[in-house]
This record gives C-alpha cells, sequence and structure tokens, in this order.
C-alpha cells in the first residue's frame, strides 16, 4: 500500500518534471516567457472592436514580450463575458481588459479572477469601482471641448465667426463640450475668434441641415461650424457642400469616418475627430502590461508610460483618461472608414 | 367690406395666403434677408418632401382616418433603397426611385389591407406599423448609416440637380402636385374618397366600395412615402434609421393648417399645399430669427395653433355671411 | 283664470349679417297650450332658445309673472320655471333614466353626498304620473325614441316647470305614442302649466292646442285662438299665399306589374310580405314606428339580406346583393334620414347629383366634367333646387332643398322604381308641396313610386293603393276609393280586416 503512494508521488514528480522541463525549453527558445493579455469585449463580429483588436497587436509588437489576444461573445451578454472570463482564470492569463456588457453584472467573477492573481481592467464600457483595477475612458469633456476648438481653429486660420451646431438643448454631454469650448477659445491664441451663436438640430438630419443654412443665412461672413454630433456634422457638411459655400464655411466635429469620408476626401470638413478604437487597445494593453511588469500598482496617481499615447495617469478610484480624441483627415480617413 | 372682398375671403385657402403673408412680414422685421428670392426658393425646396407626403395624408385623412407611419415609411423605403444603391451601384436612379415608390406601396397597402380588410380603425393599425416598419429599417439596416461616400452621385443628384434653374426636388414635388390634383379632382377614384369621407352610409347606399377606398387611399399614401424616402436619402446623402421620425405629425398639421376636417369628407390639395408652405416657412425663419432654441419648440406650437383657430374663426365669420346671404 | 307667465315683449336677436328675429311679441299664459307656428328658417327656434336661456336677445324684455327677467345661462331659465323638450332629445344614453331626469340638479343629503334613494324615488312617481312602463334603473339607451321622450317629459316636470316648451315632439312618435302624449300634454294643462307646442301638423295643432302665434322670415306674424280659425288662414300666414291643393294629385295612368314581392322575411323587423307594384303607380305604405316598412324598402334595395323570399323585377328573379346592383337593376331608394344617408354635405350640389352613377360619367376612371355639368343641370333644374351655384356645398342648403339634392340625384339614374321613404319629414309646406307635385309628375310619367310614409293625410292624399303594416306584417293592400282614415289605422294598429287586393 504504502508502496503504491510512493510509486504514484514518484510518478507525478517525473510527469510534472518532465512537463516544467518542457516549459522550460520554451522559454529558454523565446528568450522569457510572454505576458498573455486578453481584449475580452462586447461581441464578436463589430468593426469597432476589430479595431481594439489591431491597437492591441500594435502595442504587444511594440511592447515585445506580450502576446495580445482577443476575445468576445458572439452576443452582447454579460452571460457570454462571464464564461469567458471563468475560462481565462482557468487558463491562468497574466491580464484581461474588458469592455463590459454589464458595469455590475461581471463584478463577481472578475473578483475571482483578481483574487487568482490576474490583472483586470476596463476600457469603452467599464465595470465599476472594485470589479477592476484601473477604467480607462477615451476621452474627457474638457480635453473634447479644448481639441475641437483647436482644430476648427486650424481649419479658418485662428480668426473669424465660429458657431456651434449641437443635438438637442437638453443634451448634458453636448452641454459639457460646449461649455468647454467656450473656456478654450478664452486662451490667447485664439483672440481673433468668437463662438456667435449656438443652435440644436435635435439629431435630426432635416433640422440640423436647416439650422446650418439658417446660420449661412444670419452670419453671412461665418468663418466656421463646430457639430460635436455624428447627425450634425454629416448634415451641417451636406448644407455646405450644397450651398456652394465650401473653402468658405469650414467644419469640424466629432464624427464618424465611415459617415464622414465622403467630406472628408472631398475637403469640405478639413478635419475631425473622434475616439479612436485602435488606441483605446493600444492603451489597454500597455497599462495591462506595465502593470504586470511591475513598473505601476494601477494606484490613483501612477504615470504609465504608453508608448506613442504618452503619459497616461491613472486617477482616483482608478478612473482613467485616455487622452484628446483621435484626429482623422484626408490622409487616414480611408483607412478608418472601412473600419469604423 | 365691399362684394369682392368677401368672396375673396369666403375661400379658406385664401385666409391661408393672408396668414402666410402676415407670417412673412412678422419674420421679415427680424431677419430682413428672409425674403430674398433665393431663400424663398430654397423654403419651397425644403417643403418639396412634406408637400408630397402631406397630399398623401390628405387622401387618408379625407376618408377620415389617419396614417400616422408616413415617418416610418420613408425611413423604410429610403434605407431600402439607398443600400442598393450602395451594394449594386450599376442599378439606374430611374430604376431605384421606381423601387422606392414600389417599396413604399408594398408597405402603404399592408397599412390599407388592415383597415379595409381586417377592419382595424387606421389609428390603431398605423401606430402598430410606424413601430413595425421603423422596427423593419433597423433589421434591414443592422443599425448602420448609409452615408454620402456610399452612395452613388447620380443618386444624391435625384433631387439636388436642376432643370431650367429649379432644383429638381420642387420639381417633383410640382409632378406629385400636378398628379395628385387630377386625381382628385378629376378621378371616379378621387370623387369617392370625398363621398366616403362625407358620409359612409351615403356612399354605401349609392354602390360606393368603403373597402376600395379605404384600401386605396393607404396605398397611396405609401406610394408617396416611398418616393419620399428617395429623395429624403438622396438630399441629406444619408439613411439613417431616425430618418423622418415625428414627420407624420408634421403631415397631419400641414393638413388641418390647410383647412382638412379631420373627420373626413373636407378639404383641398391646394389647401395642404398651403398648409405645408407654412409650416416650412415657420421650419425655416426659427433657425434665423434669434430666438432662444428653449423658446424655439413652443413658438411653433403656438403659430401653428394660432394660423389654425384664426382660419376657423375666419371661416366661421364667412359660414355666417353665406347664411345670411342664403336667407336674403 | 289664465294668467299671463312669460311674456316677450320687441325682442331681437341678431347674428352677425342676420336678423333671426326681429320685433317679436310672444304670450304664455297657464293651463293653455299654445302653438308655434312658421316654416322652417322663420325663427322658432332662436325664440325658444331665448325663452331657454341658450341665446341672449339683442333687443327686447322678458317678463316672467311682469317682471323683467333676464336669462343668461339655461340654468337662470330652468331655474324660473322655463323647460324645453328638444327635437332631438338629448339624453345620456349610457345613463339611467334616474341619472338622465336629475341630471344639473341633483338631490343631496345634508352630507353633501348625492341621494340617489330619493331621486330613484321621484323618478318612479314621475314616471309613474305619465302611466310610463318603466323602470328608473333602465338605461336611456335601451329605450324606444317615444319612451325617451316621455322621460324628457319627466325631467322637465322634475324640475317643477312651470312653462314647458315642446319642439316637434310627435315627429318620431307613433299614432298611439302621440295619443299618449296629447293626454299628458292635457293633464299638465289642467295642472295650470303653461306649454308653448312647435309643430308641423295642422291636424296636431286643431287637436290639441288653444292658441296660435305665427312666425315667418323672423318676424310675428299673427296670433289667435285656434278654434276660431281655419287651416287656410293659418297657411296663408305662414307661408304668405294661399295653398289651394294641398295634394296635386294626377289622374294616374297605371300600368303594368313591375316589381313583384313575395314572403320577403327578414327576422326580427318583418316576415312574408308580398305586394306588387305598377307602372305610374304611387303605392303608399302605411304603419306606425317600428312597423318594419323601412326595412323592407332597405331590403329590396339591397342594403339589408333578405333570410326568405323572392323578388321578381320585370319577371327576372333577382338576389339583391348590393345596392349597387339595385341601382344597375333601376331601383333610386331615397332614404327617411337624409343627414345620414342622403346627401353628403361637405361635397358640392353638382357632386352630390352625379355620385350614384360616377361610373357612367367617366371612362378609365377619369370622369367626363361636361357630361357630369349636363345631368347636374338637368335634373337640379328639374327639381327647382334654389342654389347660388352647382358648386356650393351641399351644407349650405336649406332642409328643403336637400332634399331636393337627393331627389334629383337619384332621378339622375333614370330609375324605373323610385322607392321614398318619408320623403316630406321635417320639410317646410312650401317645399313639402313641390315635392308632392314632383312624385305625382313623376308617376303620370310612367315611374313606379313607393312611398314609406307616417302622415295619414299625406297617404291619403297621395297614394293608388296602400299597404299597411304592422309589427311586420302586411295586414292590410287598400285601393284610393277604399281607404279613409279609420280603416287605415285599424289596419295599421293591427285590427285590420286582413283583407288583400
Amino acid at each position: 500500500m504504502k508502496n503504491k503512494i510512493v510509486m504514484a508521488m514518484l510518478l507525478m514528480a517525473l510527469v510534472s518534471g518532465f512537463v516544467f522541463a518542457n516549459g522550460g525549453g520554451d522559454k529558454a527558445a523565446a528568450g522569457a516567457e510572454k505576458t498573455k493579455i486578453v481584449l475580452l469585449v462586447k461581441s464578436l463580429g463589430n468593426g469597432f472592436f476589430e479595431a481594439v483588436a489591431d491597437g492591441g497587436v500594435e502595442a504587444a509588437e511594440e511592447l515585445g514580450n506580450v502576446e495580445s489576444i482577443y476575445m468576445g461573445p458572439s452576443s452582447a451578454t454579460a452571460e457570454g463575458q462571464i464564461e469567458i472570463i471563468e475560462t481565462l482564470i482557468a487558463q491562468k492569463v497574466d491580464g484581461i481588459a474588458i469592455s463590459a456588457n454589464d458595469p455590475d453584472a461581471l463584478i463577481p467573477v472578475t473578483k475571482k479572477a483578481m483574487k487568482a492573481g490576474i490583472r483586470v481592467i476596463s476600457f469603452d464600457s467599464n465595470i465599476s469601482a472594485g470589479g477592476r483595477e484601473v477604467a480607462l475612458a477615451p476621452s474627457d469633456s474638457k480635453l473634447i471641448g479644448s481639441q475641437q476648438v483647436k482644430l476648427i481653429a486650424e481649419l479658418c486660420n485662428y480668426k473669424g465667426k465660429i458657431a456651434i451646431l449641437s443635438a438637442t438643448a437638453q443634451a448634458t454631454n453636448q452641454n459639457e463640450w460646449i461649455k468647454y469650448m467656450k473656456e478654450a477659445i478664452k486662451a490667447p491664441e485664439y483672440k481673433d475668434m468668437e463662438i456667435v451663436d449656438t443652435v440644436y438640430g435635435d439629431d435630426a438630419a432635416d433640422k440640423s441641415y436647416r439650422e446650418a443654412v439658417g446660420l449661412f443665412e444670419k452670419y453671412p461672413d461665418l468663418a466656421g461650424i463646430i457639430s460635436p454630433t455624428t447627425v450634425g456634422v454629416l448634415a451641417a457638411s451636406k448644407a455646405i457642400e450644397d450651398e456652394g459655400l465650401k473653402g468658405k464655411v469650414q467644419i469640424t466635429g466629432l464624427g464618424l469616418p465611415s459617415e464622414m469620408q465622403h467630406y472628408i476626401e472631398n475637403g469640405t470638413c478639413g478635419q475631425m475627430a473622434l475616439w479612436n478604437p485602435v488606441d483605446l487597445g493600444y492603451s489597454s494593453t500597455y497599462i495591462l502590461a506595465r502593470m504586470i511588469a511591475g513598473d505601476v500598482a494601477g494606484k490613483a496617481g501612477d504615470k504609465v508610460d504608453a508608448g506613442r499615447m504618452g503619459t497616461i495617469t491613472i486617477g482616483p478610484d482608478g478612473n482613467t483618461i485616455m487622452g484628446e480624441p483621435f484626429v482623422f483627415n484626408k490622409d487616414n480617413i480611408a483607412k478608418f472608414a472601412s473600419i469604423f | 367690406m365691399n362684394k369682392k372682398m368677401e368672396k375673396i375671403l369666403q375661400n379658406r385657402e385664401l385666409n391661408l395666403v393672408l396668414l402666410t403673408a402676415v407670417l412673412l412680414i412678422a419674420i421679415s422685421f427680424r431677419a430682413p434677408s428672409f425674403l430674398a428670392l433665393k431663400n424663398i426658393e430654397r423654403i419651397i425646396n425644403d417643403t418639396a418632401i412634406l408637400i408630397m407626403v402631406a397630399s398623401g395624408q390628405l387622401l387618408v385623412i379625407l376618408t377620415g382616418g389617419i396614417d400616422l407611419s408616413v415617418g416610418s415609411t420613408i425611413a423604410f423605403s429610403g434605407m431600402a433603397v439607398s443600400m442598393l444603391n450602395q451594394y449594386n451601384p450599376e442599378i439606374p436612379v430611374v430604376l431605384l426611385i421606381f423601387l422606392g415608390i414600389l417599396i413604399g406601396t408594398a408597405l402603404g397597402a399592408f397599412n390599407g389591407a388592415c383597415v379595409a380588410f381586417g377592419k382595424v380603425p387606421p389609428v390603431i393599425t398605423t401606430l402598430g406599423t410606424m413601430s413595425i416598419f421603423r422596427g423593419f429599417t433597423f433589421v434591414l439596416s443592422k443599425g448602420q448609416w448609409v452615408t454620402a461616400h456610399e452612395m452613388t452621385e447620380a443618386y444624391m443628384n435625384i433631387p439636388k440637380g436642376k432643370l431650367l434653374g429649379i432644383p429638381n426636388l420642387t420639381l417633383w414635388a410640382v409632378a406629385v402636385f400636378a398628379v395628385m390634383f387630377y386625381f382628385i379632382r378629376y378621378t371616379r377614384s378621387g370623387r369617392e374618397i370625398y363621398a366616403v369621407g362625407g358620409n359612409k352610409t351615403a356612399a354605401h347606399f349609392v354602390g360606393v366600395s368603403e373597402r376600395k377606398v379605404n384600401f386605396m387611399v393607404f396605398t397611396v399614401a405609401g406610394a408617396l412615402c416611398g418616393l419620399a424616402g428617395v429623395m429624403w436619402t438622396a438630399r441629406y446623402a444619408a439613411a439613417v434609421n431616425e430618418t423622418a421620425t415625428g414627420f407624420e405629425l408634421q403631415t397631419v398639421a400641414a393638413c388641418v393648417l390647410g383647412g382638412v376636417s379631420l373627420a373626413g369628407g373636407a378639404g383641398t390639395l391646394t389647401g395642404v399645399v398651403m398648409g405645408a408652405l407654412f409650416l416650412g416657412i415657420i421650419n425655416n425663419a426659427l433657425p434665423v430669427v434669434n430666438l432662444s432654441p428653449f423658446f424655439q419648440m413652443g413658438i411653433q406650437g403656438f403659430v401653428v395653433l394660432a394660423a389654425i383657430v384664426a382660419n376657423v374663426l375666419m371661416e366661421q365669420r364667412n359660414d355666417r355671411k353665406l347664411l345670411a346671404g342664403r336667407r336674403r | 283664470m289664465k294668467n299671463t307667465v312669460l311674456e316677450l315683449k320687441d325682442i331681437a336677436k341678431y347674428f352677425p349679417g342676420i336678423k333671426a328675429l326681429d320685433k317679436v311679441d310672444f304670450t304664455i299664459r297657464t293651463g293653455e297650450v299654445h302653438a308655434l307656428i312658421g316654416e322652417n328658417g322663420a325663427g322658432k327656434s332662436t325664440l325658444v332658445k331665448i325663452m331657454t336661456g341658450v341665446y341672449q336677445p339683442t333687443k327686447g324684455t322678458i317678463f316672467r309673472n311682469g317682471k323683467s327677467v333676464q336669462f343668461k345661462t339655461s340654468h337662470d331659465a330652468q331655474a324660473a320655471g322655463v323647460v324645453a323638450i328638444h327635437q332631438e332629445a338629448s339624453m345620456f344614453s349610457e345613463l339611467t333614466v334616474t341619472e338622465n331626469i336629475f341630471m344639473g340638479h341633483h338631490l343631496r343629503k345634508k352630507s353633501g353626498m348625492l341621494d340617489w334613494k330619493a331621486m330613484t324615488r321621484h323618478t318612479a312617481e314621475l314616471l309613474d304620473k305619465l302611466e310610463l312602463d318603466i323602470s328608473p334603473d333602465t338605461l336611456i339607451k335601451n329605450l324606444g325614441t317615444a319612451q325617451r321622450h316621455m322621460v324628457e317629459i319627466a325631467k322637465a316636470l322634475s324640475v317643477d316647470a312651470e312653462v314647458v316648451i315642446m319642439d316637434e315632439p310627435t315627429s318620431a312618435l307613433s299614432l298611439k305614442e302621440v295619443e299618449e302624449l296629447y293626454k299628458i300634454i292635457r293633464q299638465l294643462k289642467n295642472d295650470g302649466k303653461a306649454i308653448v307646442f312647435i309643430s308641423h301638423k295642422f291636424d296636431e295643432i286643431f287637436e290639441i292646442c288653444d292658441y296660435f302665434t305665427v312666425f315667418r322670415d323672423g318676424q310675428y306674424i299673427g296670433e289667435g285662438e285656434v278654434p276660431k280659425s281655419s287651416i287656410d288662414e293659418i297657411v296663408r300666414m305662414m307661408v304668405g299665399r294661399s295653398l289651394n291643393q294641398m295634394y296635386p294629385k294626377k289622374d294616374p295612368k297605371i300600368g303594368e306589374s313591375i316589381l313583384d314581392v313575395e314572403g320577403l322575411s327578414l327576422p326580427g323587423y318583418f316576415s312574408d310580405v308580398s305586394f306588387n307594384l305598377h307602372r305610374g303607380e304611387i303605392l303608399g305604405f302605411f304603419g306606425l314606428v317600428g312597423a318594419g316598412r323601412s326595412e323592407v324598402m332597405r331590403t329590396i334595395f339591397g342594403i339589408d339580406k333578405k333570410s326568405a323570399g323572392k323578388i321578381t323585377l320585370k319577371g327576372e328573379v333577382l338576389e339583391m346583393a348590393s345596392p349597387g346592383l339595385a341601382m344597375r337593376k333601376g331601383i333610386a331608394y331615397v332614404p327617411e334620414d337624409r343627414q345620414e344617408q342622403g346627401a353628403i354635405l361637405e361635397m358640392s350640389l353638382s357632386h352630390n347629383i352625379t355620385l350614384p352613377q360616377i361610373n357612367g360619367l367617366s371612362s378609365f376612371g377619369v370622369l367626363n366634367s361636361r357630361k357630369e355639368r349636363g345631368v347636374t343641370e338637368e335634373y337640379g333644374n328639374k327639381m327647382e333646387i334654389k342654389a347660388a351655384s352647382w358648386k356650393v356645398n351641399a351644407n349650405t342648403l336649406s332642409g328643403g332643398n336637400q332634399q331636393k339634392v337627393v331627389l334629383a340625384k337619384w332621378l339622375a339614374t333614370n330609375p324605373q322604381i323610385l322607392i321614398l321613404d318619408e320623403p316630406t319629414k321635417g320639410i317646410d309646406v312650401a317645399t313639402k308641396a313641390a315635392v308632392h307635385e314632383f312624385i305625382s309628375e313623376m308617376a303620370a310619367e310612367g315611374l313606379a313610386v313607393i312611398m314609406v310614409s307616417s302622415e295619414l293625410p299625406e297617404i291619403l292624399g297621395m297614394s293608388d293603393r296602400i299597404v299597411i303594416m304592422h309589427e311586420g306584417k302586411v295586414t292590410a293592400v287598400m285601393n284610393r276609393d277604399e281607404a279613409d282614415s279609420d280603416n287605415i289605422i285599424l289596419a295599421a294598429t293591427g285590427h285590420g280586416r286582413g283583407e288583400k287586393k
């Protein structure tokens, strides 16, 4: 009996020894074992997240010793994501970055993952505090507001009358951005520019179009329009084109590359911005890799060196802002239009 | 007041012309450039789609019904045709317009069948299809938009091009007006619409089929929405899922402004066109008159309501005059 | 003995552009039934509205028991004991008799709660007094027209009205019900109430009224005691001229049989109805309200579907499946309720007249305006419709002219059989005469006419033969010379001889 146990233990030792030896051999071959970082997205087959995955691969290549794994449920449910996280715990990956289908439903399983030594952050659609270490938001109102002013200033040579075409008068995010635009334009470099009007297109194509035409009527010397809404920037671009004002009235805003490709390529809209999913995947991978390597703890105030994105500072409660929205122009629009 | 003036004022459409003139003068005080020829042309062009769809709505309201699904029908047919254009750019635009009308006709016929043969009241039917057609639009597009670079130049030029200096869209509206005017005034079916709307029982007694008329008006309204869907998506170079949301109420407002009775049986196409233009003027004036956006919606409603009340009051006065004339 | 309770002096009511009433005097005394007589549009309804506080007079004074009063609302008038019972009973059909009677003047308990017990008891008493066999808890919608009218009267009594105004109270009542109404009116009179009785029908006026006042075109024309006046005198006052001949009956040239109806039945309405109709004949259909006459006509015209029986038209057995088919076979039907079934009010006269034959007036769905105009003018003129133009809407015409439009519409279809359901109901004397003359003419030209009517003088004056129905069955068919009011009434109330000719 006793012999049998000894035999078994020996056998196990042998087997494990073989396994370890084998693993060691691999490690030796690659120089070091690669850190496995998973980008877990809401669902597969969505162009936006495909772009996120591209960013992850880009960061992994730059970092060298990181393997970027792209996963997601086939339909956008929290259950699907929970199942995948369970598997990932069993597989002992090093880090998971999640765009969550539900801010709370994932917390138990992500806690379990963290207990198992896996570093967890969220991006895009974040998990509530306690369920992740860092939550990465694409941008914040202040950055968006100041960038929009900068973009229109570049287009109209830092001078002239600017009008804002918003969605509805009650849209909180729009009003926040507009508030910061009005603040940003006070800066000395914008001294020759003024915001003359804010109009509301209610995110309806026809009303936005009409409001844009109304602006041309009201301000014959209008230099530019900022429209921080996808419907508005599209309708205003169409109105500028139809009224033959291309080159006279500039337009920028927040728009989807695929929707705006036409106007950016024909020069109606010189440049516009939106958070870039590639950057999101890229930054998430960088932050996780730095945390796993022990370079940063993932606590408030930590400064993460995020490659081409510069330094990203972890905020209170792990809430973190990636940076300015990504700028699209003639040179890169075709590439991104095919993505999202 | 002299006889001539009395005669003029007896006409509800002319009342509306008068009110429109008052509105224009009021606007020009705040925005003098509003009356520029170019701007008037722009307003008419901008109202063209409303005119098309409101004339379809007119037929339905004349029978005593209402079509709340026009906005969704526009959205669906617009999306369907835009996607056809996106994936099959070789299809000629003439065929696309025809297909748009065909799709709208099919959706309208569905409404008509529910009302005429299913005996479901128009409000209920179209309240349902309003959501159903909008839902179909989402299913069809998978939530994605079709925008300028996915559309062909030829498609976007359907409303934009000009003939003899007049925008095509305006010409389309004129064509719809002409056809509908003829249909309402000079065809048997047009007459039957008024008969059913004016008095169902009496119409039945003279052998007019209420079913046929109900089916027909919804189908025609759908066809016009189909055409409008093509025009809308081509004009704004964007087919989105929210296209023409709330448009049904604009078309009803245009009819009511134009003197169409919601009880059915009474109303003219010229009245509806005037009503639509009145709304178009307000829609285009609001952005330029420098009013707080928070007031705009309220003011729009107020002006429309005031116009309707003024119109009704003027008409009542004339009715009394007419009555007096009869008694004398 | 007879005290003046309500007096109107020099009353005028102007609407913008219209003098609806001018220089009107009107005096109402207790214990008297006062007939208010005038053609449609004479201003009777306006006067009633002034008496009941719905309208305020432009000029003039109302005296109640000798004191000048102002009725600012109908509530004021009611409080002063002046109540009107309207032509079209204004009742809440989903409420009970009690709730209707006490609407607007509910009885309350001391606590302020409604006292339904007391109200129900009062209602029962009122119904008892009127000898009405209905429960106070019956819903109005379950009552017949006549019963509703009685409830209206009970309502007037419930507020202790001293002046009761009845606006054409008999128009929807059967003969038997009219008799009951007379009884109640006499009872009210004996109780010392003052009654204003508005009617078109002279037999009623001479039966029940003591005094009369005549209006014409909004003006007071004259007054007098009924027993001391003649019909001709009153008619002359009403229309401004004497009507020599009330019923312009032409000598009939009765031809071959054209329509043969055998054993026609529709369960719940009529059964086993048989009769025939000849060219050039006016066949009167008489019966009490609810005898099934209109339903027979609707069935012949294909609106209702028969359950049994045979309709033979010129030797051809027909299944009348739809009004369209009946029209094509040469039948025209002018329904009783011209508001609901006749003219389309929002449509022009021309379009109304041509509506039944727009199929024939169009090719490939497009209307031929020239032909349309021709038809309109031919039949419009034939009917002597008085209108500014053929393009004006039917609702701008008076009731009589609207009726003419409906007649023109059907005549334009060139029918062989013309069915008229109550052709002169609610229209004034002058138009009535014109319609009668026209019917005679059409019959003389060989048209076969069925005339359904509840007016005995009209039936007797116009018909060549009379079919009398009672409770869904034909009880008698009489020739013109053997019919008189007595034997018709007997047959119509189910006591006929049952013989058929």
